[in-house]
């Protein structure tokens, strides 16, 4: 075994025992600091599918962590059961979602689809504000899990762990597969793709709803995290803005570049909170450091490095 | 009666629309750039008009070139900072898609931050006052707004149609290779419609600031009614713009009267989708990318 495998399983077991943590002493915010770098793992590895190897920029994805939430929120009040059973089928309802609209959207590509892509959170969030059955503007509220305060957020913990080394694994699966080589292609010419044989609109589709589904999920998990369901906290362009800025930071269509994106604006985020407080500065900083990114350096970290041959070794995945 | 007064009224609004995709479009039809910044902008002229009013006491119809001014030399100062760079690369449409978007991002943190996100409106003399005739009402407001929007759709038409920068404005749309061969100074033109786009900007703000009530996040909404617009009209084309703001506008409002207030701006976002899923070329059919 060398480096390039010890040191990502080392991470890992890390991560997998560090909850026990708790047992000596109370790192609830620390618990919740990783939990969300996982939430967004899982978002950021998912959209790279589909913005970093098939060049499609969707900077509406979060409408499908609301499907996600909105399908686990109403059934496990309907049903009386906890969402984390109903985890798989957030996914899937996101995945069937996620299947119809990429029929329509993904028939046209560039500065097209990206504003496409708004008019979907726009249109969602003008009919989740106006949809009785599921609460209106007012949403979803979901009781708190019965633990104690402590291990309250652990469930969560895990999930979130699972379903980022599922999404990783995943991204690792399709930039390592015939299907992921077709991808790339198709995001260089499409017309040639097709020209060589590579059913363009199925790849394509595929590729979108491959993108939808663990995002489904981690909606399912969050919904019960924030025991509330709402069109103002999930619809809104922060969130996709968020996603698509740590993708890019890191490197679109590198392996680890979600992974370390993800990392890096969690804690440049955190920073500009505890320094400056939770304004409208978060916005501002925000966009200046995607305009600084794009324009000095467009391959992001993982990409700038790779480059230079200065990668090291273990986030060397592809 | 009622469908006359509601397509009436839609029809003024739908010309504000117009004023307000006009700079869009005159801008992607150039520099093919989608300028997600551009609500923004328009919302900086609402704000500059706002507090001319405010301090000033001056009237948001009159204060329009100081709007435009304001958002011109923003424009200007953004296109320096920002867009100024080679255009050859191939990813450059998308990249600088997102280098507006976040622009729009930092613009909005600015605004929110100053003025924080509650909604405002102008309200000069007018803006509450109507014209009774027979039986139609008209707001003034609405028709002021209206009637100047045409006026500058029109002039900035004629500027087009029969000046030498007009002329090279035009033929940079059309091809900007072949621009460059016969000696137009593509760079400057770029610039010139930049920044005249974002005065649009600043004109439609001023007019809007009085028609609508607005806040800093308003934007977001607002880009999707105009890329609606601007794909609608087929990318590029002004006229195109101003008969789809016409036609979506007064469908919005019939449906505002007919069904309910709040599903009128659905209109917009959907008319989007069905255009992009039966004609992603728009409605004149010029040729995307």
């Amino acid at each position: 075994m060398d480096t390039k495998k010890i040191i990502p399983i080392i991470i890992l077991l890390i991560l997998i025992v560090f909850p026990a943590i708790q047992l000596f002493s109370n790192q609830n915010y620390v618990i919740h600091l990783m939990l969300y770098a996982f939430f967004y793992m899982v978002m950021t590895s998912s959209w790279n599918i589909i913005g970093g190897y098939g060049g499609f920029i969707s900077v509406g994805h979060n409408a499908f962590l609301c499907i996600g939430a909105y399908i686990a929120g109403y059934y496990s009040i309907m049903l009386g059961i906890s969402t984390f059973y109903l985890i798989i089928f957030s996914g899937i309802g996101a995945a069937i979602f996620g299947f119809l609209v990429g029929l329509i959207t993904l028939r046209i590509r560039g500065p097209s689809f990206i504003i496409s892509s708004i008019a979907l959170i726009m249109i969602l969030r003008i009919i989740f504000d106006r949809w009785e059955l599921v609460g209106g503007a007012a949403g979803i509220t979901l009781p708190y899990n019965s633990l104690e305060a402590k291990y309250m957020k652990i469930p969560h913990y895990y999930g979130f762990l699972f379903l980022a080394i599922c999404a990783i694994y995943l991204n690792w699966y399709v930039r390592h597969s015939k299907f992921g080589l077709a991808l790339r292609a198709i995001s260089h010419d499409e017309t040639r793709s097709a020209v060589a044989g590579i059913n363009v609109r199925y790849i394509k589709v595929t590729a979108f709803v491959l993108s939808t589904f663990l995002i489904g999920c981690a909606g399912a998990i969050w919904a019960d995290y924030l025991t509330y369901v709402r069109p103002n906290i999930f619809l809104i362009i922060l969130i996709a803005a968020n996603m698509v800025l740590m993708v890019i930071l890191g490197g679109m269509g590198t392996v680890t570049g979600p992974i370390v994106g993800t990392i890096i604006f969690i804690a440049f985020n955190e920073l500009i909170l505890s320094y400056l407080g939770a304004t409208e500065l978060n916005l501002l900083f925000t966009g200046l450091l995607l305009v600084i990114t794009l324009l000095y350096f467009p391959d992001g970290i993982v990409g700038t490095l790779k480059n230079k041959g200065k990668l090291p070794k273990f986030l060397d995945w592809g | 009666m009622f469908i006359i007064q509601t397509v009436i009224l839609g029809l003024c609004l739908g010309f504000v629309y117009a004023l307000m995709a006009t700079g869009l479009t005159l801008i992607f039809g150039v520099m093919r750039i989608v300028n997600l910044a551009h609500p923004i902008f328009i919302l900086v002229g609402a704000f500059a008009a706002y507090y001319l009013f405010v301090f000033f006491g001056i009237d948001p119809i009159y204060a329009i070139p100081l709007c435009a001014a304001v958002t011109a030399l923003l424009g200007a100062i953004t296109y320096k900072l920002v867009f100024e760079k080679d255009a050859g690369s191939q990813t450059y449409s998308e990249m600088t898609v997102l280098l507006t978007f976040g622009t729009a991002m930092v613009l909005d943190g600015t605004l929110s931050y100053f003025f924080k996100n509650t909604q405002r409106i102008t309200s000069p003399p007018y803006a509450t006052d109507a014209i009774f005739l027979g039986d139609l009402f008209l707001p003034t407001a609405q028709l002021y707004s209206g009637l100047i929007s045409i006026g500058l759709i029109v002039a900035l038409g004629i500027f087009l149609k029969f000046t030498n920068l007009g002329i090279a404005i035009r033929a940079t749309s059309l091809s900007r290779v072949n621009a460059e061969l016969v000696g137009i100074n593509v760079k400057f033109v770029c610039l010139f419609s930049f920044i005249l786009g974002c005065a649009l900007a600043g004109c439609a703000g001023s007019l809007v600031s009085f028609v609508f009530s607005f806040f800093p996040a308003k934007h977001w909404e607002w880009i999707a009614i105009l890329m609606s617009l601007v794909v609608l009209g087929g990318m590029g084309s002004i006229l195109g713009v101003v008969i789809s703001a016409a036609i979506l506008s007064v469908i919005a409002s019939l449906v505002g009267a007919f069904i309910a207030p709040a599903w009128s701006t659905m209109v917009f976002f959907v008319a989007l989708f069905l255009i992009l899923l039966v004609k992603p070329h728009g409605m004149f059919g010029k040729y995307l990318e």
